[in-house]
C-alpha cells in the first residue's frame, strides 16, 4: 500500500503544481495591468530566488538552498519595489505586457517540453551523425554516404521488371477505365474531365495497385517506408473514414465502434502474438492452425471438378446473376454510377468463377505422387509481400485511431448546416459529399499527416514479426538496431536524421495548407 | 470590466496563496521523488544522499573528517569521489549489512528470475546486503541503453562476452579485483576466465554454462528403427541417409527467434567449425582473422545448408526453416515427426509438458559427434558471465558469490524446486560444486562440460555485437531462407565487420 | 462510400406499378447494405482479437496443435496464463506494476493535454510575430524518431546536464540532477514531451476551427484569454480533448518502450507492460502466457475508452454559427 500512496501522492502534486504554476504565473500578469509596483516586486522576487537557487546549486556560495532563494527573493523585490519608483510605463505598454506574458503562460510550458526532449536531441543527433560509431572522429558525410550507397537500403536494379507486372498492366488499365469514363461523362456535359466515383474510384485502386508494382520490382529499407506510407495511411484513413461514417447513428454505434477500436487498446506485444496465430503456416500433412492458412488450404481442397467446387462455382454464379441485375436497375434508373459500381463489384465474382473453373484456387500444390497436398503461405517470410502482410498489422491497428478522430470530427458539423442543406432538398448523399466532407476535410488530413508520421516511424511490428529479416527491414528499426544493439551511433543517428528529414517536408506542406485554408 | 476587477481583488489573497503552493509543490515534488523510489528500502540512506546532492555546496570535507563512517556507502555511489574508493576498499572486511546491490540480466521468466532472486537471497541471509535480481526480455539492448545513459545497475548478467569486451572497452565496466579473481579463477574449468579477460584484465565472472553440442533424440523411432547411437560424425552421416531411405525424418529445425532470428544457425555453423577443421581455426575465425568468406568457414555453411536443404531431411513445424521458431520443435520431436534435434542443454523446458526425459524415457540425449578420424571430443559451450559497474565492497562480495560453487548448488535446486522437478534447465561448470543437486541427466552434462577437450564458447556470442549479434544473424537468416547465396550473405558478414 | 449512393430513391418516372414494388423492396435491400458493410468490418476486425482471447484460455500445447476455431473440439482449455500474470511475484508482483503503470499513464495523458491545450490556442487565437513558422516547427517535431531523444533525456534525468565552462575549472550546472532516472517521474516527464506535437497539431485543428465570432463577443464583454480559454474553449473542445486523451493514455498505458530506457533495471518502478512481457523468458518459452497477458493489459484502456466515447456527441457547437 505504500507503494500505491507514495505514487499516486506523486501524481496528485505533480498534477497541483502544475495548476498552481498557471494559476501563479496568470495571477502576476494580471497584476502589470493594475498593480505595476506589486508586479514588479513579485517577478523580480521571483527572478531573485532563480538566481539565488542556481548560485547555490553551484556551489558558488555556500549555505543552503532555500536560504539562498529567500536571500534571492528578498533582493529581487527590494529591486523590483526600488524599480517600480522610477515611474509606471503607461497603460497601453502595460497592457502588451500583460499580453505577452499571457502568451508565455499559454505557450511556454509546452515549449519548455519540446525544447528539452526534442529539440535538443535532434541537434544531437544531427552532430552524432557526423562522427564516427564511437562517437569519436569526424566523419563528415560518411555515414549518410553508407546509407545511400549501401544496396540494403535502396536496391533500384529491378526496375525493368515492372514491365513483366502484371499488377502493372492492371494498374494502367484500371486508370484508363477511369480516364475513359471521366471523359465520357464530361464530353456529355461539355467538360474535358467529369470528377465523379466512376472516375476517380478506378482511377485511385489504379494509382494504389502501380506504387504495388512499382514497390515490388525496386527494393530496399527506404522503399519499403515508402511502400508501409502509401498502404497504411491510404487504407487506415480510408477504413477509419468508412466506419465513422458508416456507423454513425446506428443502432449499437457504440459496440461497432469499440470493437474496431480494441486492436490499438491491446500493445504490440500481444498485437504481435495476435497476428503469428493468424499468419502462422505448418507442415502439408498437419492440420492447419493460422487462421489465413486454414482459409487457403480449404479452398485449396475446392478442387477444379470436385463437389466443393461446383456449389462455390453455383453460389458464385447467383451473386453475379444479382448484380448483373442491380447494374440493369441502375442503367434503367439513370443511377450511372450505381450501375458501374454493381458491375465493378462483379469482376473479382468473375474472376473467382474462372479459378474454380480452371486453374483452381488456393493453396494446394502437387505432392511427390503427384496427389494434390496442402500448399501454404509463409506470409512472414515470402518477400515481397509479406511486406504487405506486415502493413496489414498496423492497418488493424491504426484503422480505429482514425475511426476515433475522423467520428469526433463528423459529430462536430454543426446540425444547422446539416438541416440547412436537408432543407434546401440536397439528398443524403449530397449532403455527405458536399456538406460533411468540405467540413471534416481539415481533420482528414491531420489524420493522414499524423499517419504518414506515425508509418514513417515504424518498427515495433517488424521488430516483433520479423526482425527486419526476409526483406521487411524498415529504417526506423534499423536506427534501432544500429544504435542500441550494435552501439553503432553515428549510423544511427543519420538514420534517424534522414527519417526525420524525409517526413518533415510532407508535414509542412500539410500545415501551411491547413493554415492558409483557416485564413 | 468593473465586476471584474472586484473579482479579481477578491481573490488576490488566494491567488498570492496559490503561487507560494506552486513552489511549495515543486520543492515537494522534486524531494518525493527520491523518496517514493527508494524510501521503503532505506529511508536513513536515501534522505542522506537527497540532502547531500542537495547541500554539496555545504562542505563536502567537513563530512569527511566528521562522519566518516555514516556517508562511506553514500559517497562511493556518487561518481565524483574518486578518491574514496581507496577508503572504502579498505573497509572491505567491514560490516555490509544495510547495503544494497541490485543485479540486472537477461532471464525474466518467473521460474529463472525466481530461482535467481532465491540463489541470492541465500548470501543476502548470510551477508545482510539487500540484492535485488530484476530479469528484462530485452536485456542485450537495455543494457546498452542504461550504461550509456548512465543508469547502470550494479551488476549485470551477460549472456555474451563479447559485449563485456565492448563494454570494458567503453570503459563502463570495472576490472575485477584480484581478491575476487583468486577466490573464483580455480573453481572454473581451465579457459572459463579467458573469454571475458582483454588485455590481459579480467573483467567478468562466470556464472551459469550451457552445453550446446548435444542431440535430443526420439528414443521410440531409434528402437523401432533399430539405429544406433552415432560415436562420430561418419556414423551421424550415415544414420541420416540411413533414415531418409527408411521414411524416417531426421531433424527438427528451426531458426525463428523473434529479434534473434538466426542464431540456431550460428551454433550449427560453430559445432561444424570445431569439428570439420579445428580450435585454431574456430579461435581465428572468432577473432576475425580468419574471414566468413574463407573458403573453409564456406565449406562448412554449405555442409550445413545441404542436410537443412536435402529433401525429407528436415520437418520444420512452421512451414520452413526460417519460419519455424526454434521453441515450437519440441512437440513434433515427441510427437515422431523427426528423429532428432539438435539444441542447448536448456531445451529440456521446451518439450511438452509431461514429457519423460533421460536414459529409456521418451527423449534421450546424445553428444553430437565429433569426426571419427580425429577422436577429440570437442564442445561448444554458452553461459553468462557477470560484471561490475559500480565500485563497493558489497559489490564485490555479491560478484564472488554470484561465481561460486554455493551459488550453483543454490540456484540449481531452486530451479528444479521452482520447476516442479524435472529438468532444471540450469547448469554450472563450477568444479567445486556438489554433483549430488543434479539429476541424472544434468549430471551428466556437468560432466562433459567439466572434461570437454577441446571446450569453445559460441563463437557469435564472441564476435563484434554487429556482427555476432546482427548480420551472422540476418546474413545467415537469408542464406536459409535462400533470399541470398552464401557467398553474397558471408560477404555481407565480413563487409559488417567493425574495423 | 458508393454503398451510400442508393439510399434515397430518385425520381421516379412512367414505370408500372409492380416493378415499382419490386424497386421498393430492392431499395430496402439496399438501404441496408451500409450497415451490413459495417459489420462486416466489425466482425473482420474482431477475429484476431477474439482468436487471441480463446488461446488465452488454452495451454501451450493447444495453442500450437491446433486452431483457435477448434478449441471447442480439441479442448486443452486451463485458466493457468491468467493466473501466472495476475500471480507473478517478480518485482513486486503485478498489482504494484499496475500502480505504476497508472502513476506513469495519468500525469502523461493530464499534463499533455492541459499544455497542449493551452498552446493549441496560443496558435490560434493569441495573435503574435512568427506565429505560424513556429507552430510548423513545432509540430514537424512530431516526424523526430521518439528513439533518438531516450539516450540524451536518460542520461538528463541520470546526472543532470553540466557544462564547464571553456578555459576554466567552474562547471555550471544547468540541469541539476534530481535523480530521476529509475522512476516513474522520468517516464511521465519523456511522455509529456513526445507528446506535445501531436497534441497541438490535433487540438490546434479543432480550436481554430471554432467560430472567432464566440471569442470576439466575449472579448467585447471583457473575459481576457484566461477566461475565454476556461469558459468556451475547453468546454467547446471537449470531443477533441476526449479523444487525445483516450489515445495518449492507451499510448502512455501500452508503452514499453519509454518506459524500461528510463527505468532500466529498477523493476519496482516498471508498469505492467514490462513486468507481463517478461514473463515470456530468456527464449520466449512461455510466451503463450502473453496471450492472457495481453488481455489483462487491455482492460483499463478499454475502461477509459467507453468511459470517454460519451463525450463524442453532436450538436455541442449548436446555436452558435451565424450561417
Amino acid at each position: 500500500m505504500g507503494a500505491l500512496g507514495g505514487a499516486l501522492i506523486g501524481v496528485v502534486i505533480a498534477i497541483g503544481a502544475s495548476a498552481a504554476l498557471f494559476s501563479g504565473a496568470n495571477w502576476l500578469f494580471d497584476l502589470a495591468v493594475d498593480r505595476w509596483r506589486t508586479f514588479l516586486a513579485a517577478s523580480c522576487a521571483l527572478v531573485g530566488a532563480l538566481v539565488g537557487a542556481v548560485i547555490a546549486g553551484n556551489d558558488v556560495a555556500g549555505g543552503p538552498l532555500w536560504l539562498w532563494a529567500v536571500i534571492g527573493a528578498a533582493v529581487g523585490a527590494a529591486a523590483g519595489l526600488a524599480a517600480s519608483l522610477l515611474g509606471t510605463p503607461s497603460k497601453p505598454r502595460r497592457t502588451r505586457l500583460s499580453e505577452r506574458g499571457r502568451l508565455v503562460t499559454f505557450l511556454g510550458p509546452s515549449l519548455l517540453f519540446v525544447a528539452l526532449g526534442l529539440v535538443i536531441p535532434l541537434l544531437r543527433s544531427i552532430y552524432l551523425s557526423l562522427l564516427d560509431s564511437r562517437a569519436e572522429a569526424w566523419v563528415g558525410l560518411a555515414n549518410y554516404g553508407e546509407i545511400l550507397t549501401n544496396p540494403n537500403s535502396l536496391d533500384l536494379s529491378g526496375w525493368t521488371e515492372i514491365f513483366t507486372s502484371r499488377l502493372f498492366y492492371a494498374a494502367l488499365v484500371l486508370i484508363a477505365v477511369g480516364l475513359g469514363i471521366g471523359m465520357a461523362v464530361g464530353r456529355r456535359r461539355g467538360r474535358a474531365m467529369e470528377a465523379l466515383p466512376g472516375s476517380v474510384g478506378p482511377i485511385a485502386i489504379g494509382l494504389f495497385v502501380l506504387s504495388f508494382a512499382v514497390f515490388t520490382t525496386l527494393r530496399g529499407t527506404v522503399i519499403n517506408n515508402l511502400w508501409w506510407v502509401v498502404v497504411v495511411t491510404g487504407l487506415s484513413t480510408a477504413l477509419g473514414l468508412a466506419a465513422a461514417v458508416l456507423a454513425d447513428g446506428v443502432r449499437g454505434e457504440s459496440v461497432a465502434k469499440s470493437l474496431i477500436f480494441l486492436p490499438m487498446a491491446i500493445s504490440f506485444v500481444g498485437a504481435g502474438i495476435i497476428w503469428r496465430f493468424m499468419y502462422i503456416a505448418r507442415p502439408p500433412q498437419k492440420p492447419q492452425t493460422g487462421f489465413l492458412n486454414a482459409i487457403w488450404v480449404w479452398l485449396g481442397s475446392l478442387r477444379p471438378r470436385t463437389t466443393g467446387a461446383w456449389v462455390a462455382v453455383l453460389i458464385l454464379a447467383l451473386a453475379t446473376v444479382l448484380l448483373a441485375g442491380l447494374c440493369a436497375f441502375g442503367v434503367r434508373r439513370r443511377q450511372t454510377a450505381f450501375a458501374i459500381g454493381a458491375a465493378v463489384t462483379a469482376v473479382p465474382l468473375l474472376w473467382l468463377i474462372y479459378r474454380f473453373l480452371g486453374p483452381g484456387l488456393g493453396g494446394s500444390v502437387p505432392g511427390p505422387t503427384g496427389e494434390p497436398i496442402a500448399g501454404t503461405i509463409l506470409f512472414l517470410q515470402e518477400a515481397p509481400f509479406n511486406n504487405v502482410w506486415l502493413m496489414v498489422v498496423l492497418i488493424w491497428i491504426q484503422t480505429g485511431f482514425a475511426m476515433v478522430i475522423l467520428s469526433a470530427a463528423i459529430k462536430a458539423v454543426p446540425s444547422e448546416l446539416i438541416e440547412a442543406a436537408r432543407v434546401d432538398g440536397a439528398t443524403e448523399r449530397q449532403t455527405f459529399w458536399n456538406v460533411i466532407i468540405p467540413t471534416i476535410i481539415p481533420t482528414i488530413t491531420v489524420v493522414a499527416t499524423t499517419l504518414i508520421v506515425l508509418v514513417m516511424k515504424v518498427y515495433d511490428i517488424v521488430k516483433v514479426m520479423t526482425a527486419g529479416n526476409f526483406g521487411t527491414q524498415v529504417i526506423a528499426n534499423e536506427m534501432w538496431q544500429k544504435a542500441f544493439t550494435e552501439l553503432n551511433f553515428g549510423l544511427g543517428s543519420a538514420l534517424a536524421v534522414v527519417l526525420f528529414l524525409a517526413v518533415v517536408p510532407a508535414m509542412a506542406f500539410n500545415i501551411r495548407r491547413t493554415q492558409r485554408a483557416d485564413a | 470590466m468593473k465586476k471584474h476587477r472586484t473579482r479579481s481583488t477578491r481573490l488576490r489573497t488566494s491567488r498570492l496563496l496559490a503561487v507560494v503552493l506552486a513552489f511549495g509543490l515543486i520543492v515537494a515534488a522534486c524531494a518525493s521523488d527520491d523518496d517514493g523510489d527508494d524510501a521503503e528500502e532505506a529511508p536513513a540512506a536515501t534522505e542522506a544522499m537527497a540532502e547531500e546532492s542537495m547541500d554539496e555546496s555545504m562542505d563536502d570535507e567537513a563530512m569527511h573528517d566528521d562522519d566518516m563512517d555514516d556517508s562511506m556507502d553514500d559517497e562511493s555511489m556518487d561518481d565524483s569521489m574518486e578518491d574514496d574508493m581507496d577508503d572504502s576498499m579498505d573497509d572491505a572486511m567491514m560490516d555490509l549489512s544495510g547495503t544494497k546491490v541490485t543485479v540486472f540480466g537477461p532471464e525474466s521468466s518467473e521460474e529463472e528470475a525466481g530461482a535467481m532472486q532465491d540463489a541470492l537471497d541465500v548470501f543476502a541471509a548470510a551477508s545482510g546486503i539487500e540484492i535485488v535480481y530484476t530479469g528484462a526480455r530485452d536485456f542485450s539492448d537495455q543494457i546498452n541503453a542504461q550504461a550509456a545513459g548512465g543508469n547502470p545497475p550494479d551488476i549485470a548478467v551477460f549472456p555474451q562476452p563479447g559485449k563485456v569486451g565492448d563494454f570494458a572497452a567503453e570503459d563502463w565496466i570495472l576490472a575485477v579485483p584480484d581478491e575476487v579473481q583468486a577466490a573464483i579463477g580455480a573453481q572454473w574449468p581451465a579457459g572459463s576466465l579467458d573469454t571475458v579477460t582483454f588485455g590481459g584484465t579480467l573483467y567478468g565472472v562466470p556464472n551459469k554454462t550451457d552445453l550446446k553440442s548435444i542431440v535430443w533424440y526420439n528414443t521410440s523411432i531409434f528402437e523401432s528403427g533399430g539405429y544406433a547411437i552415432p560415436q562420430s560424425l561418419e556414423e551421424l552421416q550415415g544414420l541420416m541417409i540411413q533414415m531418409l531411405g527408411d521414411g524416417v525424418t531426421p531433424w527438427c529445425v528451426g531458426i525463428e527467434s523473434g529479434p534473434a532470428t538466426g542464431w540456431t544457425f550460428t551454433d550449427w555453423m560453430e559445432d561444424l567449425v570445431l569439428r570439420i577443421h579445428d580450435e585454431n581455426i574456430y579461435d581465428q575465425w572468432v577473432a576475425g582473422d580468419v574471414k566468413f568468406a574463407d573458403p573453409r568457414i564456406l565449406l562448412v555453411a554449405q555442409q550445413v545448408l545441404d542436410i537443412w536443404n536435402t529433401p525429407g531431411m528436415v520437418y520444420a513445424s512452421g512451414g520452413s526453416i526460417a519460419a519455424t521458431p526454434f521453441g515450437d520443435n519440441g512437440e513434433p520431436l515427441v510427437a515422431g515427426d523427426c528423429a532428432m534435434h539438435r539444441q542447448a542443454s536448456f531445451y529440456a523446458a521446451f518439450l511438452p509438458e509431461g514429457t519423460s526425459v533421460g536414459p529409456g524415457q521418451e527423449v534421450d540425449v546424445f553428444y553430437f559427434p565429433a569426426l571419427g578420424v580425429k577422436g577429440n571430443r570437442p564442445v561448444l559451450t554458452a553461459g553468462t558471465y557477470v560484471s561490475a559497474f559500480r565500485d563497493a565492497p558489497e559489490v564485490w562480495a555479491v560478484m564472488s558469490y554470484m561465481g561460486s560453487a554455493e551459488y550453483a548448488e543454490a540456484r540449481q535446486a531452486a530451479q528444479a524446486a521452482r520447476k516442479g522437478g524435472g529438468q532444471s534447465g540450469f547448469l554450472s561448470a563450477n568444479l567445486d560444486q556438489d554433483l549430488s543437486v543434479y539429476n541424472d541427466l544434468e549430471r551428466s552434462f556437468v560432466e562433459i562440460l567439466q572434461t570437454a577437450s577441446p571446450a569453445r564458447f559460441d563463437g557469435s556470442d564472441l564476435m563484434p555485437a554487429a556482427v555476432g549479434a546482427g548480420t551472422f544473424w540476418t546474413e545467415g537468416t537469408s542464406a536459409v531462407n535462400g533470399d541470398k547465396s552464401i557467398a553474397e550473405a558471408f560477404a555481407a558478414i565480413d563487409a559488417s565487420w567493425p574495423q | 462510400m458508393s454503398t451510400t449512393t442508393a439510399s434515397k430513391p430518385g425520381p421516379v418516372g412512367g414505370a408500372i406499378e409492380r416493378v415499382d414494388r419490386t424497386g421498393k423492396l430492392i431499395y430496402g435491400f439496399l438501404r441496408r447494405i451500409p450497415t451490413w458493410v459495417l459489420w462486416l468490418m466489425v466482425i473482420v476486425w474482431s477475429i484476431p482479437a477474439s482468436s487471441l482471447f480463446l488461446n488465452s484460455f488454452r495451454t501451450r500445447d493447444a495453442q500450437r496443435n491446433s486452431g483457435w476455431w477448434e478449441s471447442f473440439n480439441e479442448g486443452g482449455w486451463t485458466l493457468a496464463n491468467y493466473s501466472e500474470v495476475l500471480g507473478t511475484e517478480q518485482t513486486g508482483g503485478l498489482a504494484r506494476a499496475l500502480v505504476n503503470s497508472f502513476a506513469i499513464a495519468i500525469p502523461a495523458t493530464v499534463i499533455p493535454v492541459a499544455i497542449a491545450a493551452m498552446a493549441a490556442y496560443a496558435f490560434a487565437w493569441i495573435k503574435f510575430r512568427g506565429r505560424e513558422w513556429l507552430f510548423i516547427v513545432f509540430v514537424s517535431l512530431l516526424a523526430l524518431p521518439n528513439q533518438v531523444a531516450l539516450l540524451p533525456l536518460l542520461q538528463l534525468y541520470a546526472g543532470g546536464a553540466h557544462w564547464t565552462i571553456p578555459g576554466t575549472e567552474f562547471t555550471l550546472t544547468l540541469f541539476p540532477d534530481f535523480d530521476l532516472a529509475g522512476s516513474a517521474t522520468a517516464v511521465w516527464l519523456t511522455h509529456t514531451a513526445f507528446a506535445l506535437p501531436f497534441a497541438v497539431f490535433l487540438l490546434h485543428n479543432y480550436i481554430s476551427s471554432l467560430p472567432g465570432e464566440l471569442f470576439e463577443a466575449a472579448r467585447i464583454d471583457g473575459a481576457d484569454h484566461v477566461t475565454i480559454f476556461w469558459r468556451l474553449v475547453v468546454p467547446l473542445s471537449v470531443p477533441a480533448l476526449a479523444a487525445f486523451t483516450i489515445f495518449q493514455f492507451l499510448w502512455t498505458w501500452n508503452d514499453y518502450l519509454v518506459a524500461i530506457t528510463m527505468i532500466g533495471s529498477n523493476g519496482e518502478a516498471w508498469p505492467a507492460t514490462i513486468r507481463i512481457a517478461s514473463l515470456a523468458g530468456e527464449f520466449g518459452l512461455r510466451e503463450h502466457v502473453l496471450s492472457a497477458g495481453a488481455f489483462v493489459q487491455a482492460g483499463v484502456p478499454l475502461i477509459v475508452f467507453f468511459a470517454l466515447q460519451r463525450f463524442f456527441v453532436r450538436g455541442l457547437l449548436a446555436g452558435s454559427v451565424k450561417s
